[in-house]
């Protein structure tokens, strides 16, 4: 058996961070009877994938779509089906609702796809016909190029698809759902990471559990109770300490410390170099900068009682796609707008109300320098602009604006500083930093980083990755 | 304790890790990834169900004589059964 800490204040794993990496993490590590402390700052559990209660409606913060479905033409290969096995949750306890369909809107250009890959592969060749034998041979290097491994290249995606394409914008339409959904970098995405989120948007697909993000959160943290983890919420992490070789113990804002025999940290990979306190020592992981506004209107009826049947659109205005930081508050360019009402079968849906969450990108340092008087001022300035703006992609969204308007009833926003707020993430970056380190090692031997900062991207490759560096990095060497 | 006894608890460990994957027809004699959906993050549990429930240590570097359940019986029955005199 384990030797399990006795000591009450020591521990064999502390885990900073309730997102779902460390949520993943914990639960392996209690499965096998090891003694486990998370660490919480924020009152709710979740991280970037939380939510909150407004007006008496529940909202969730990170969760448009939760990819990697395991649809019918990817049969077992998705790795929602390898975590809901390492966890014991049954896929079908999340009662998935699959998504009706999306689209890429490049202007007057789109390109549509829902959860049969052969579907987008035929409107790939409708829209681009003199792409088809160069479209199929970028698809077979990306799957020949070994994305999934821990030493996977972080090559450009932009020099890549710029070789492998004839004509640009197909590279731009591919780079916007896939930056969107998991690029740190600015206007790029890394290869890997890109290959990786093709596989779950488009070969796998889209899907939302039917009770939102809580369908997930909920399983996981009555797993942690029943396997006796201890949770601290309310208890930001102040420092971790070390000597030359390993990290002793964290100490929390209130002065509390803690001892353990292995650390994980779910903060952040600069976050976390922060709170070793070594000023001297320069940081190996670069500052993210890829923020974003998120505007959310619940509104009466469905979707389709205004003849919108998607679920998600990535859009972006011209022919070129900008990702990055922009230099004003918010950038109307590009966004994504997501109908969760329009995940599940038509049958199921005698709602009597339903939201629209439009996506931009957002400068954090902007908004993070705003008085609070003007913060809610801009806040609330945006958040018509940005509804309105949306409109304009969907079916004739402009001429229903008036009746939209009138059948909202309730609205909310969420800035960078919101973002900063939930997930601990210097200039509240999404997707954290740049650097990723994907087996979680650090130069401290018993301290490993799980999480955004892992490069494993969206809600799966948090959960993954929290449970990669929990059986590679410990169950392993038990 | 003997090597069929060996052979159903491998077995109910994997019911217990992957409750999606049909056992009834496993083969003894042929490697578990041959007939079953598993990878390296399964047999990492069976080895972790061994310790949790038997008290049964095995080095990653022997995990690959838990490859099918005949392996699996030869090389864990020793291991039972000082477990048993200890």
């Amino acid at each position: 058996m384990p030797k399990t800490s006795t000591a009450s204040n020591h521990y064999d794993v502390i885990i900073i961070g309730a997102g779902l990496a460390g949520l993943s993490s914990a639960v392996r590590l209690g499965m096998f009877g090891l003694k486990v402390l998370i660490l919480e700052k924020h009152f709710v559990v979740g991280g970037l994938n939380s939510f909150y209660a407004k007006g008496g409606r529940k909202f969730d913060v990170g969760l448009h779509a939760l990819t990697n479905f395991p649809s019918e033409s990817s049969g077992k290969s998705s790795p929602l089906l390898k975590l809901c096995r390492q966890l014991r949750i049954p896929l079908d306890s999340l009662n998935l609702l699959e998504q009706s369909s999306s689209r890429i809107s490049f202007g007057e250009i789109d390109l549509c796809f829902n959860n049969d890959f052969e579907f987008f592969l035929s409107e790939v060749e409708k829209v681009f016909p003199k792409e088809k034998d160069r479209f199929q041979k970028l698809l077979s290097k990306m799957v020949e190029f070994p994305a999934y491994s821990v030493d996977a290249k972080e090559i450009s995606t932009r020099e890549i698809l710029g070789q492998e394409l004839g004509d640009s914008l197909l590279a731009e339409m591919l780079l916007c759902p896939t930056c969107y959904y998991g690029s740190a970098r600015a206007n790029d995405i890394d290869f890997p990471t890109f290959i990786m989120l093709f596989d779950a948007i488009f070969k796998q697909g889209l899907a939302r559990p039917d009770r939102g993000i809580r369908a997930l959160l909920d399983p996981l943290t009555d797993k942690l109770k029943e396997l006796g983890v201890e949770r601290r919420m309310n208890s930001p992490v102040k420092s971790i300490q070390t000597d030359q070789i390993q990290v002793s113990e964290v100490i929390l804002e209130n002065g509390e410390a803690f001892t353990s025999d292995h650390f994980i940290s779910t903060c952040g990979g600069l976050e976390t170099e922060k709170l070793l306190c070594l000023p001297d020592t320069p940081r190996s992981f670069d500052l993210g900068r890829f923020s974003i506004i998120e505007s959310i209107s619940v509104f009466d009826g469905h979707p389709r009682d205004f003849g919108w049947d998607e679920t998600v659109i990535f859009f972006n205005k011209s022919d070129k796609f900008f990702y990055d930081q922009p230099k004003q508050l918010v950038d109307l360019n590009s966004g994504v707008i997501c109908l969760p009402d329009n995940y599940g079968p038509i049958d199921s849906s005698e709602k009597k109300e339903a939201k629209l969450r439009v996506t931009h990108p957002a400068n954090f340092k902007l908004w993070s320098e705003l008085s609070e008087q003007k913060y809610q001022k801009e806040k609330c300035f945006w958040e018509d602009v940005i509804l309105q703006n949306g409109l304009k992609y969907l079916p004739l969204g402009e001429s229903k604006s008036e009746l939209f308007k009138n059948r909202t009833h309730l609205t909310d926003t969420f800035t960078p500083c919101t973002i900063k707020r939930f997930t601990s993430h210097e200039n509240g970056a999404l997707y954290g930093s740049p650097t990723k380190k994907r087996d979680g090692s650090t130069k401290f031997s018993n301290l490993f980083i799980a999480g955004t900062d892992q490069g494993y991207v969206g809600i799966v490759g948090a959960m993954l990755g929290g449970i990669a560096v929990a059986n590679n990095q410990i169950l392993r060497n038990l | 304790m003997n090597k069929n006894n060996i052979k159903q608890i491998v077995l109910d460990i994997i019911a217990e890790i992957a409750p999606d994957e049909d056992l009834s027809g496993v083969k003894s004699d042929i490697r578990l990834r041959e007939q079953l959906d598993l990878d390296s993050m399964d047999f990492l549990d069976i080895v972790m169900e061994l310790r949790k429930q038997h008290g049964i240590d095995v080095p990653e570097a022997e995990y690959r004589q838990l490859e099918s359940l005949d392996s699996s019986a030869n090389y864990l029955l020793p291991k039972f059964e000082s477990g048993a005199t200890a």
